[in-house]
């Protein structure tokens, strides 16, 4: 690339730093809040409207609305008629002349507030203005030298610059949970008389923040008369420093065609993910709360106030950790026997040539057809007759042999791409068929191997409706059942439920992890060659 | 080298027999429950013909339980396809984190379904769900919303549950299916001047249509299957209008004690499952062939 070519893409990319940076001065000067405070009231009874008396007292709060224009308010005149017939049958009325102040805060007020809203947004503020510095100094002498030439000091700055812009894109939710907690939630809640700790401290911040501190005493009363609307402009501000974030990518890496579409693969990845993994993070924040919290409809925090890891010891002394045993057990046990099975049969299919293979090979395709749930009644008719009703002996079984048809499939798939020679050596060495298989076969196809008898572990230990309608006792009980026990029909205990739920999760994520990479080859080679 | 006649099939033995026990022997006892005559405390009477079936058929919520079901599959399975597949062509692309955000995404898959639907069962709820609770923080709503109001929009609800947890299965079968593809055949279709959609239309797809056909049957197969997610989340309620074969035939079962047309259900639904696998060894079959 010629250099007046990389000097023509640093210049475009740097003019999309300040424009995002100015536009997002822009937002921040738009209204974020418009307040409508009652500075003054006059109530006047008997009055109807358009009347001697209703002129004499219109008359009057205009004088007093003037009064206040003149001192440099923007306030208007607001008036309720309240009209009803008394007990002698004549119609009475009631007129409320109201002053009202509307007061527009911008984003800049908010940066002169002690809020805790300010705060952040100050914060805001010093980051994409030091990323558009860093952006500006990063290019400054060196814009027409290729990426990989850059000296050290400079690729530190224009990283720093994309730094800087991320960090104000993900400071935008955070400002605006913040101040929505402030003038929606906390407010209201204050108002309402749903909460009363700290409310003092609370109004003298608002009252700082909205009267510049005249209200004093007054707060509460003026506080009530207080009608907020929220524009919702600040979200603009994403888009504004998406655009910072793009441009400081661009000055980083120099890639003008893709910088673009890199970001928008990052954005729609950072979404799925954020998704995903939405449910883990209620699981956490719910498991570690209080009883009072989790039905709380009032609850304010994000987070609990305080982390009951109380919870964990709790739900031990309720069964849990029996429950947690007894998975272990039935999942233990179905792997193994899955396996014990599992491995001869795959052996045989890989390497050996018999009649009827693949008239087995497809009853094992189907076999993974038939899902236990189908056939509840029979198999509870058939452990009825085995004796094996309401025992874990019962459900090892039954979790091996429905996992019999996915044993199979992965380790044929990992058998078959090994070399046989080793084996065949092996063999004309005198070696049994079994020595051959348990010295060679088994310690080459470890991986894969593994991968099996984890999938299988996996499928035993999540399941869930083959052990509600086997199990009657609570002490035999698998997690996935034992954890229903915290969620009956009258009193559901979450914090207790997702305590649980955690400690039945994390084992089998771990591990699914783990042999991510080879399941899915395994599946899919496995389904594909049949 | 040489190996006995017999000794393939000694090696298959144990699990032919653990399969035939516990897999084939249940289904032969399910299709002659479902002829005979089952009292409420389950004793097994004589042989009463189709009585059990057209008993199923006539249950009032029969048609309900079958329109559910339709939707339940056709929504879970096409969605989650679509959406796997979009999910799977990005992370086959070349970028920092992707090894993260693999492993971020398997995790629907490795949960628990009812760990996975209470969850969501406290996500949505109105009074102290967490949904509701986020979006007022974030100001994005101004009063709580009713996530749940009626039960068509609790089963759009339980669909969505389906959708999310089965999505990782076919984007990592898909994810397996892009990487085997030879990246010379991009290269080649680059040269010739095919754009975005062309190369999806005439490389992309065909290659991968092998993983999606066996991640599509399968997942028909799973989804069909599924039980936990309305159980957990709705138990069918109100009147079994959420209900799906497989947890209304529950219910019948083990709630109500009809155990007849329970095994009648459980047959046909026995049957539309044996469908699906025949399509799906047809098209084994003949990928084997070529």
């Amino acid at each position: 690339m010629r250099s007046e070519e990389v000097r023509g893409q640093n210049r475009a990319a740097l003019i999309f730093l300040i424009t995002g940076f100015v536009l997002s001065v822009i937002v921040m000067t738009l209204p974020l809040y418009i307040f409508h405070a009652g500075v003054y009231t006059k109530k006047s009874a008997n009055t109807f409207h358009g009347d001697e008396k209703y002129n004499a007292v219109y008359a009057e709060t205009e004088q007093i609305a003037k009064e206040y224009r003149e001192k440099g308010f923007d306030v208007e005149i607001k008036e309720d008629v309240l009209t009803r017939v008394n007990s002698k049958g004549e119609t009475t009325s009631l007129i409320t002349f109201t002053i009202e102040e509307t007061k527009g805060k911008n984003l800049w007020s908010f940066a002169l507030s002690s809020l805790p809203s300010g705060h952040l947004f100050r914060f805001i503020l010093c980051c994409c203005l030091l990323s558009l510095i860093c952006g500006a100094f990063g290019l400054a002498g060196t814009a027409d030298i290729l990426q990989r030439f850059l000296p050290g000091r400079q690729k530190i700055l224009r990283t720093l610059s994309v730094a800087f812009a991320v960090l104000s894109f993900l400071a935008v939710p955070v400002f605006a949970m913040l101040s929505n907690y402030t003038f929606s939630r906390r407010l209201s809640l204050y108002r309402d008389g749903h909460i009363e700790e700290g409310k003092g401290a609370f109004f003298s911040m608002l009252d700082a923040f909205l009267f510049d501190g005249t209200a004093g005493e007054n707060i509460e009363s003026m506080l009530a008369k207080l009608d907020i609307h929220r524009s919702g402009l600040y979200w603009l501000l994403l888009p504004c420093f998406f655009i910072m974030i793009t441009a400081a990518v661009q000055i980083r890496h120099g890639m003008i065609k893709n910088t673009l579409l890199h970001m928008l693969l990052y954005v729609f990845v950072a979404a799925v993910c954020l998704v995903t993994v939405y449910p883990y993070f209620v699981m956490l924040v719910t498991g570690f709360r209080s009883n009072a919290e989790t039905l709380d409809m009032y609850f304010l925090h994000i987070l609990p106030t305080q982390w009951m890891f109380r919870n964990l010891t709790d739900i031990l002394s309720r069964g849990v950790g029996r429950y947690l045993f007894n998975s272990l057990l039935v999942a233990g046990g179905a792997t193994a026997i899955a396996m014990l099975c599992g491995v001869p049969a795959a052996d045989a299919l890989a390497r050996m040539k018999f009649r009827g293979k693949k008239i087995f090979l497809g009853f094992v395709i189907v076999s993974q057809m038939f899902s236990p749930v189908v056939l509840l009644t029979g198999i509870s008719q058939l452990m009825n007759t085995l004796h094996l009703n309401n025992t874990i002996t019962g459900l090892m079984l039954i979790n091996a042999a429905f996992n019999q048809a996915f044993a199979i499939w992965l380790l044929r798939g990992t058998f078959i791409s090994i070399s046989p020679e080793m084996e065949e050596a092996a063999l004309i060495d005198g070696c049994g068929t079994v020595r051959a298989l348990t010295k060679v076969l088994i310690p080459m196809a470890a991986p894969g191997i593994v991968t099996a008898l984890i999938f299988v572990f996996i499928n035993a230990w999540n399941e869930y409706t083959i052990s509600t309608v086997l199990i009657s006792t609570a002490a035999k009980r698998p997690i996935t059942v034992g954890i229903t026990q915290f969620s009956s029909f009258n009193m559901i205990e979450w914090q207790y439920l997702f305590a649980a739920s955690l400690l039945a999760t994390i084992p089998v994520v771990i591990l699914f992890m783990f042999i991510e990479k080879h399941l899915t080859a395994g599946l899919t080679s496995g389904g594909v060659k049949g | 080298m040489k190996r006995k006649k017999w000794e393939p099939y000694l090696w298959l033995l144990p699990s032919i027999i653990l399969v035939a026990v516990f897999v084939i022997f249940p289904i032969f006892i399910v299709f002659k429950l479902s002829f005979s005559e089952i009292s409420k405390s389950g004793v097994v009477g004589g042989f009463i013909g189709l009585r059990n079936y057209s008993e199923a058929v006539q249950l009032p919520a029969f048609k309900t339980v079958m329109k559910n079901t339709l939707w339940w599959v056709l929504s879970v399975v096409g969605l989650s396809t679509v959406a796997g597949f979009i999910i799977a062509m990005v992370l086959n692309q070349k970028f920092k984190g992707r090894k993260i955000a693999r492993s971020i995404l398997i995790l629907p898959w490795a949960t628990s379904l009812v760990i996975q639907a209470s969850v969501w069962n406290y996500i949505i709820s109105y009074e102290y769900g967490n949904l509701n609770n986020i979006l007022l923080n974030l100001g994005i709503i101004s009063k709580a919303i009713n996530w749940r109001s009626s039960y068509q929009i609790e089963f759009v609800w339980e669909c969505f549950v389906g959708i999310f947890v089965t999505i990782p299965f076919v984007t990592f079968c898909v994810l397996s299916g892009l990487q085997s593809i030879d990246p010379s055949l991009y290269e080649a279709a680059t040269v010739d001047g095919a754009g975005f959609w062309s190369k999806l239309k005439n490389v992309t797809i065909p290659l991968v249509r092998p993983s999606l056909t066996v991640s599509t049957v399968l997942n028909i197969i799973y989804v069909f299957n599924s039980f936990p997610i309305v159980y957990t989340m709705t138990k069918g309620a109100p009147a079994n209008k959420t209900d799906t074969i497989i947890t209304y035939l529950y219910m019948l079962s083990f709630y109500e004690r009809r155990k007849g047309p329970a095994t009648a259900l459980s047959v046909i639904g026995f049957l539309i499952l044996c469908v699906c696998a025949g399509i799906y060894m047809l098209g084994v079959m003949r990928k084997e062939e070529e």
